[in-house]
This record gives C-alpha cells, structure tokens and sequence, in this order.
C-alpha cells in the first residue's frame, strides 16, 4: 500500500512539475514549440505519409533543445518557427502548409547523429534547419553524406562544410559568415577605430570562442596591430574568478580586450574588468546584443559588438515585440537566422518541388540575393557559405544600442 | 533501418563501455566519475595515431588501450589506496583534469573544436563483436580467482584483508581492467562518429554509466548490459516528448532505484543453468496449474 | 606578480572571494555527507533550481534582494523535502547500500535540470541590480559589494548551522543520526525526522548559494555545474566535516586565483585534480579528518 502511495506521489509530482513548467512555458518562452512538439511527437509517424499525400511539407530542425546551449537552440527553433507560421498563414507553399518538427541534440554529438538519422530516414524531412553550435554540425557531417537532405545550418567553423580538400559536403550548409569573416570584421573594425593594442579573453573550451580568436589575431597583426600572446587569456568552462583573469591584460594598458564569448560570460567579464579599473574597450561577439545590456545592470559604454541584424530598423523592432507578445521570447539574432533558413527553404522549395532532392540542393546553392533580415543572402556553391555578406558593428551609448557601421569581410 | 542500425552500434559501444564499469563498480564497488575521460583518452590516442601518424586500425586500438592502462595506472595507484567514496571525487577531478588538456592541446587535438577528419572504421558488425568479446572477457573475469576477491573486496574489505587478499592489487586489477576495456570503447566510438570533442567524455557521462549498471542490477553483469541497452536506448524511444525527455527518463530511473534497487535483474545471470532452471520451474508452475 | 604588494593582496581577496562561494557549495553538500554518508549530486542542479525560483518568484516583480533569497531558501528546503521523499526515502528505511543514494541523487539532479530547461527556454535571464555601488574600494584593493556581503551571508548563515548542530536537541539527534544511524534510532531519535531535517538545511543552503551564484554570475541552467567545485573543497576538506569543508573551499578558492595568475587558467583542473591527489595521500581523511569509518 505504501509503497503504491509513495508510486502515485513520485508520479505525480514528476508530472505536475513538468506540467507547470509546460503550462508557464506556453504562456511564456516557448509556445510555439510547445505545440509544435507535441503535435509533431503525435504525427511524427503520420507525417511522412502525409507529406506523400500533398497536404504538407515536412521540415525538420536540428536543435540543442536541452543542454548546455539549450538557449541558443532554443531560439533559432523559435525563429524558425515564427517563419512557419507565417508562411501557413499565407497559405504556404504552392498550396502545402509546412510542419516542423524539432529534434533535440541535447549538444550531443552522439545524440545528433540519430536525431539527424531519425529525421532523414524515419520522418524523410525535405530540409533540415540546422543548428548553430559547431560541434554538431561537425558531427553530423559524414553522416550527412549518405542521404540527400540539406542541412541549412548555422556553423561558424568552415570544417562543418567543407572537406579535407577543399570541396564542400554535399548537405551541409551555412547561412552566416564563417568565423574567419567574423573574427576579421571585428579586427578591421577596431583597427579602423584606432585601437592599436589589444588583449584577449576566452573560453577555451567553446569551440565558439577559440574559433574566433585566431583569425582577429591574424587580422590585427596584419593591420600593424599587436595582440602578444601573453595576452590572450584563455579560460575554462567553470572558471569564475575573472578579475584575476583579466589583471595582466589591464596592466598591460590595452586599447581593447578582444572578448568572443557567449552572454553569460561576456556580463561576468564585463563585469569583472569594470571592477577592476579597466576603461578601455571591449569588443564583443555576437552575443554582447541585448539583453546583454539589461543583463549587465549598469552602463555598457565602451562595449562594441558584431551582429547578424539591424535591430534599430522599425520593421525588426516590430517584429521584436510582435514575438514578446505572442510567446514572450526576447528575439535576439539567432531568432532570425532561424527565421531567415525557413524563409530561404520555402522560396527554394518554391521553385522547386519536395520531389527531386538533387534539384533542392542546386537551388540551395544557387541561393543569390536573398534579402532577409540577417543580410543580404548568397551561397558560394564552391563552400556553402555565405559570401560578401554583410555584418553590422554596434556599440552602446548607456545602455541604448547604436549602429556604427555595416561590414563585410 | 538506418537509424536502428546507428542506434544499435551506439549502444553496443555503450555496452563495451559498461562492461568495463561492472567490473569497477558490480564487481568491485568503486566508483570512477572519470571512467569517461578514459574513453576520451581511448578516442583520441587511436584517432591521432591513425589520422596524424598513419597508424593501421586495429593497430592504433592497441596502441590507445595501453596508452589508456598505462594513465590509468598513475591515476589509480593513489586512488585505489583511498576511501571509497573519496574515489568517486578523486576521478571526478582526473576527468576535468583530462578535458582541460584535451582543450589545451589545440594543435594535437583541435580543441574546444573537436577532432576530425576520423575515418569511418566501425561497423556495426564489429560493434556486436566486440561488444560480445567484452562481455565474454568479464563473465571470464568475474568466475576467475580475481573476480571472486574483487566480490570479497567489494563485501567487505577488512574480512578479505583478514583473509591474505593483497586488497590495493585487487582494486587496481579490476580498475585497470576497466580503463582498457572503456578505452576500447572509446576506440570503437571515434571511428564510428569520426568526429569526438571534449565535452561528450565529461564526468555526467560516466555516471550515466553507473546508472546503467545499476538500474540493470549491480550484482549481474546480464544485468548490466541489459540496463546499458534499455537506458541508451530509451532515449530514443522518448525522443517525440522533446524537452520533457530528460526529466520523464529521470523519473523513470528514479522509480527503478527506488521499487527495485538490486535492479531489474537482480544477481540472476544468464547461464545455461540458469535458463534451465528458469525454463523447469515454469513448467513446474505450468504443471501444478494444471494440476488446479 | 607585476604590480607587486597591492596586487597579490588584491588576488587574496579574490581567491578569498572565490573561496567563500565554494564554502557556501561545499556546506550544504558536506551536511548530506555527514548524515548518509553519500554525496549528494543533486545538490548543483537544487542550486539552480531555487535560484531561477528567487528570480521568478521574487526578483522579477521587483522585490530586492532580502525577499528574493528567503524565497530561494524556502523553495531549496521544500524542493529538498520533496526529493529526499521521491529519491532517498525508500533506500534509507530498506537500510539499502549509501551506493543507491548516489545513483537516485545523479538522477534527481538531472530531473531538476530538465525541469530548469523547460522553464527558462530560449531567454536570458539575470537578477536585477540589487546594490547601488557594486564595488568597494579599500586603498587600491577592490571588492565586490556582492562577495562581501555573500561573505558575512555564508559567514551569518555557517555560524547558525555550527549553533543548531552543536547546542540544540535537533543537532544533537543530527550528529547521533550521522555517527550511527541505527543506535539513534534505538535510543529514541527519529531518524526520518532527523534526516528530512538535515535536506530541508542543506536546501536552504542551496537556495542561498544559488542566489548568489546567480548574482555574481547570470542566471542560466546549468549554473549548478558549479557544484564541482564544492566536491573538491569537500574532498580537500574531509568528506563529511563541515568546518573541513569550510576551510577546503577557502584553501581551493586561494590555489585557483593563485595558479591562474601564475601558470594561466587553461592548467587550472591539472593543478588541483594533483593538489586533491597529494592532500589525500599526506592526509587521506582530509584536513579536518573526520569520524567516519568506513563500512561498505
């Protein structure tokens, strides 16, 4: 009898937290998601019949839902989303609506090799909206080779498309400028502004991080820059004690700290080298857009960073709110490179049909001009990636973000 | 059909892993929260002999599974000399200790960005193989003289102490046995990903393992493998339920830990006896039905 | 190093600032560790659990910083209960093997977390700035107002828990339920009792350290991993001492500040996974040694 008892309330309070943390999540981060979950972990199976049958067209994304950079996943799936919705709002795709469904990574690359095989086997998707952590991408990336679904991803690493020589994977690509051309834009950008010495800080174990730094460092040391290697300070994932980290760089009198890191430790960094003195300039990855200032609690002045986005224009900020409205996600950039992969697969599909897979992946290719709200959009078909697309530098006045100026790499 | 044959290897290679670790923790009660870096290092050493220095498969295999005892070594003489729940801790801070120099040594190892470039060498054949050799390999173990100290050990050290068991050696044996059969599994993972980064081999890795042996049945090594093949695979199984995976496969766990704790198989194993005995008692129990 | 006397009196301070973030880790871990005997894995995801709960609950609305920990603490004792009721009761009345406690609390961890992960979602979520200044200076040392006063808190906080474990009838039971569980049940404690007693602590020691963590750096789902540094001050410590793991934290949190400033972070865990090594060789019970035996 107890040992029933004791079942029923393990049970009970098991799916009570789940449920209020589904019920909060609902009116709250991930609505859309939500739904889109649950209806698709009913129909996953029905699906692939139904997309044979014409009334929809499969989709699938690639996400760390959970883990450690559950936000980030998290957000490009919402992006994406939102882009569905639209679409099926105006009557989708030649007549189809478009169903997502969402594959969990954990940020594991075990994990994504059978998400991406349930997706491309099981499911049989038409597209695939990547993810934007490297690492799986990477994983995934032989895999990929066996079947022929695109994987419209995010990946910053050029490893992630291309092979040992020089060709690219056949499936996999990127809608953003790899690191190389981020890390050169933010170098050429800092130069420009007259910052002649410089220190970095980053965390060595996110490929995010270490990928960035040595293609600013080449570039700054090409520009007439100095950037010495004592300077750059590396950090591990658990690392706290950022004002001992930073002392040599503030001592050393820099024009700028070179800071490549994700959102909760660009506030904890900023944090610590304010404490501690530093007046300088910090020049940030892309994860120093806001909410880092209302993260950061005080002024943000000095701080300069690269985006994906214009955020000052009125229709994003539109868009912005029309997103806090409806499912309370705060839309950063990630938000719309999801956004912009959908709406590049829905023109590609479009022109093309969910029929000839090859046909798919010419068109994907040969993807020109595409105007979204990253950017200018134009696959190279010799890389995958992205070509002369531009990136916009920000800095903060207070806490208000100001655009500086637009650049390509 | 492909997706269940990747399922299918991983799990295999999983159950080549967990073997290892029913050796140190059904076996021996140890407990090692760094028996992941030691996958890391079987991962790595093969992958980096093979890709950078050109070094034949199964060659390279050896090569890491030594390179593995020998680091295990290091690590375990201190540590099997401790008190137990200090081994759990000790091997905690030996796994960061192994993911901060994987990170480190960017130019050997690529880093935070991971290793690539590693050929696909494991089949899923291989994999069962393989996976049947470990098993083999510690059923061997467990009925051999030092399967049955490491049990004394494991019940009740100052008795095997008492009883003339050289009690460090014991430990080490079964430790190093472990860390060679995990840094095999390791071989096996690299060349089927081909792709390994530093953050799949941390301390939460090796602790799902522990939790595979257990939810199998720590006394039983069938159930071991079996915990390793339900709880690799679950996930999958839950995989519609999107977010809420993790926390229904905690629950699920939970429940067994709690209701079952020698775990489902309890110390039954599967022998031919066993089989036997399990097939006469239920025709007996058919018989004395129809007796009724 | 460079700068000479005021900079390594300024690393001090930040080692000692680190060092009493641990402490606060490693207290509530050890408190477990001395009454079961087990290390309690869950305790890092409890961290963040009660942390986000202050923040939902008490932060977001705009209340300062005394109302959003008493709510932390009160969710980690609650949130403690109910897992010490789902997760250990039935282990601890079968008398089943401590082993089974660390694989259930590993889990419970990992159910916290998943739980974290649906709630927080796609957004970033940090505590409002709780302190007008958020540096002192004291002649060229600077500390933060939130070490210093996360300093007195644990300090305020560590000095209540000595009192209730060394002079009150409750602590008494506590420490007669640690040294033997089955006489302290003879001799008329309540053992289940004592040990609910015990995580609702270790939960609002959880709640606290959860609170501060998230203040000193954001709020995001595994800020629990952090807990990995309290297992190691507790290694140091002696597994199971309170006032070892006090002083391992402090002792942990100094040797990181100083090996960074001297060697770099990237060799940091190498450092201390010896340092645990050599610690346990010299003084296999840790520094503060402990009283308890081993029995498997």
């Amino acid at each position: 009898m107890k040992k029933a008892l004791a079942l029923l309330v393990a049970a009970a309070l098991g799916l009570s937290m789940t449920a209020c943390g589904g019920a909060a999540s609902s009116s709250g981060a991930a609505s859309s998601s939500g739904a889109a979950s649950s209806a698709g972990g009913a129909s996953s199976a029905a699906s692939s019949q139904a997309a044979g049958e014409g009334g929809e067209i499969l989709i699938g994304c690639l996400q760390d839902v959970t883990g450690a950079t559950s936000s980030l996943g998290q957000m490009v799936q919402a992006g994406a989303q939102w882009a569905v919705d639209e679409i099926n709002a105006n009557g989708g795709i030649g007549g189809k609506t478009i169903k997502m469904n969402t594959y969990d990574t954990k940020g594991d690359v075990t994990e994504a090799v059978n998400a991406f095989t349930k997706a491309v086997t099981v499911d049989k998707v038409s597209i695939i909206v990547g993810p934007p952590v490297a690492n799986i991408a990477l994983a995934i990336k032989e895999t990929s080779e066996q079947y022929d679904v695109p994987v419209m991803g995010l990946a910053l690493d050029s490893n992630a498309q291309l092979k040992t020589d020089g060709t690219p994977y056949k499936n996999m690509f990127s809608f953003q400028p790899n690191a190389d051309q981020q890390g050169a834009i933010m170098a050429k950008y800092a130069i420009k502004n007259n910052f002649k010495t410089f220190g970095a800080i980053y965390n060595e174990s996110n490929a995010y991080s270490t990928s960035l730094l040595t293609p600013f460092v080449e570039t700054v040391e090409g520009a007439g820059g100095t950037l010495p290697k004592e300077l750059q300070v590396a950090y591990n994932a658990n690392d706290t004690d950022f004002k001992t980290l930073l002392a040599p760089i503030v001592n050393a009198k820099v024009d700028a700290i070179f800071v490549p890191n994700y959102t909760k430790d660009l506030v904890n960094i900023t944090t610590a080298a304010r404490a501690i003195g530093y007046e300088g300039a910090l020049v940030c990855g892309l994860d120093a857009c806001p909410p880092f200032n209302t993260m950061l609690g005080g002024s943000c002045d000095g701080v300069y960073y690269i985006n994906n986005i214009d955020d000052t224009q009125t229709v994003l900020q539109e868009m912005i709110k029309a997103v806090k409205d409806k499912t309370g996600i705060d839309a950063t950039n990630k938000f719309f490179l999801g956004y912009d992969i959908v709406q590049v697969a829905a023109q590609v599909l479009n022109e093309t049909g969910t029929e000839d897979p090859e046909a798919i992946r010419t068109a994907i290719e040969n993807v020109t001009d595409f105007e979204g709200f990253t950017g200018n959009i134009t696959i190279d078909p010799k890389t995958h990636m992205t070509t002369g697309m531009e990136m916009v530098m920000f800095t903060y006045e207070g806490t208000t973000p100001k655009l500086l100026e637009k650049f390509a790499a | 059909m492909a997706l269940y044959l990747s399922i299918f290897t991983q799990i295999l290679i999983t159950i080549v892993a967990v073997s290892g670790v029913y050796v140190l923790t059904g076996l021996t009660g140890m407990f090692s929260l760094g028996q992941a870096a030691f996958m890391a290092v079987g991962s790595y050493a093969s992958g980096i002999l093979v890709v950078k220095l050109g070094v034949p498969f199964p060659l390279a295999c050896v090569l890491a599974v030594i390179i593995a005892v020998a680091i295990g070594y290091v690590v375990g003489f201190p540590t099997v000399r401790l008190r137990r729940d200090y081994i759990s801790l000790v091997t905690l801070g030996f796994g960061e200790a192994i993911t901060a120099l994987l990170n480190r040594a960017t130019k050997l190892t690529g880093g935070a960005s991971g290793f690539i470039g590693i050929p696909k060498k494991t089949t899923f054949l291989m994999a069962l193989l393989s996976a049947i050799a470990a098993i083999a390999l510690v059923s061997w173990f467990k009925t051999s003289k030092y399967g049955r100290q490491c049990i004394a050990v494991r019940s009740d050290e100052l008795a095997a102490k008492a009883m003339g068991i050289n009690v460090p050696k014991v430990k080490m044996t079964a430790f190093l046995f472990s860390v060679a059969v995990t840094a095999f599994s390791g071989c096996l993972y690299a060349f089927y990903i081909t792709y390994v980064d530093p953050t799949i081999f941390g301390w939460k890795k090796s602790a799902d393992w522990v939790i595979m042996v257990f939810f199998g049945g720590v006394n039983s090594l069938t159930g071991s493998v079996a915990g390793a093949f339900i709880l690799s695979g679950l996930p999958e199984l839950l995989r519609s339920l999107d977010q809420y995976r993790s926390i229904i496969y905690a629950i699920l766990v939970l429940l067994i830990i709690n209701f079952k704790p020698s775990g489902i198989f309890g110390e039954w194993e599967l022998t031919f006896g066993n089989l036997k005995k399990l097939g006469s008692r239920r025709s007996r129990k058919a018989l004395k039905e129809g007796k009724n | 190093m460079k700068g000479g006397h005021t900079v390594s009196l300024q690393i001090v301070v930040n080692g000692l600032a680190t060092g009493s973030v641990y402490a606060l880790i490693a207290t509530g871990f050890s408190l477990i560790f001395n009454v079961l005997k087990f290390s309690n894995f869950s305790h890092g995801a409890l961290m963040t659990l009660s942390a986000f709960a202050g923040y939902f609950i008490a932060a977001q609305r705009g209340l300062g910083l005394i109302p959003t920990v008493l709510v932390a603490m009160v969710t980690g004792a609650l949130v403690a209960l109910a897992g010490e009721f789902i997760a250990f009761r039935r282990i601890t009345l079968h008398n089943t093997s401590p082993v089974y406690f660390f694989v259930s609390s590993i889990t419970l961890g990992t159910m916290f977390e998943g739980i974290v992960t649906v709630k927080v979602g796609a957004n970033f979520y940090n505590y409002p700035q709780f302190f007008q200044n958020a540096t002192i200076k004291l002649g060229n040392v600077v500390i933060s107002t939130s070490d210093l006063l996360m300093f007195c808190c644990s300090a305020v906080a560590l000095l209540v828990l000595a009192y209730i474990i060394q002079k009150t009838r409750v602590g008494r039971g506590l420490r007669s339920v640690s040294f033997d569980r089955d006489t302290a049940s003879l001799m008329g404690i309540d053992v289940t009792r004592t040990i609910q007693f015990t995580f609702l602590v270790s939960g609002a020691l959880a709640g606290l350290a959860g609170v501060f963590l998230g203040i000193n750096y954001t709020l995001y789902p595994t800020l629990g991993s952090l807990v990995v540094k309290g297992f190691i001050a507790s290694v140091i410590g002696g597994l199971g001492s309170l006032s070892g793991a006090i002083i391992g934290a402090v002792l942990l949190g100094l040797i990181e500040t100083l090996s960074i400033s001297m060697v770099g972070s990237g060799y940091t865990p190498v450092i201390t996974f010896l340092l645990m090594l050599v610690f346990l060789l010299v003084r296999p019970s840790g520094i503060a040694g402990s009283n308890i035996q081993e029995k498997a």
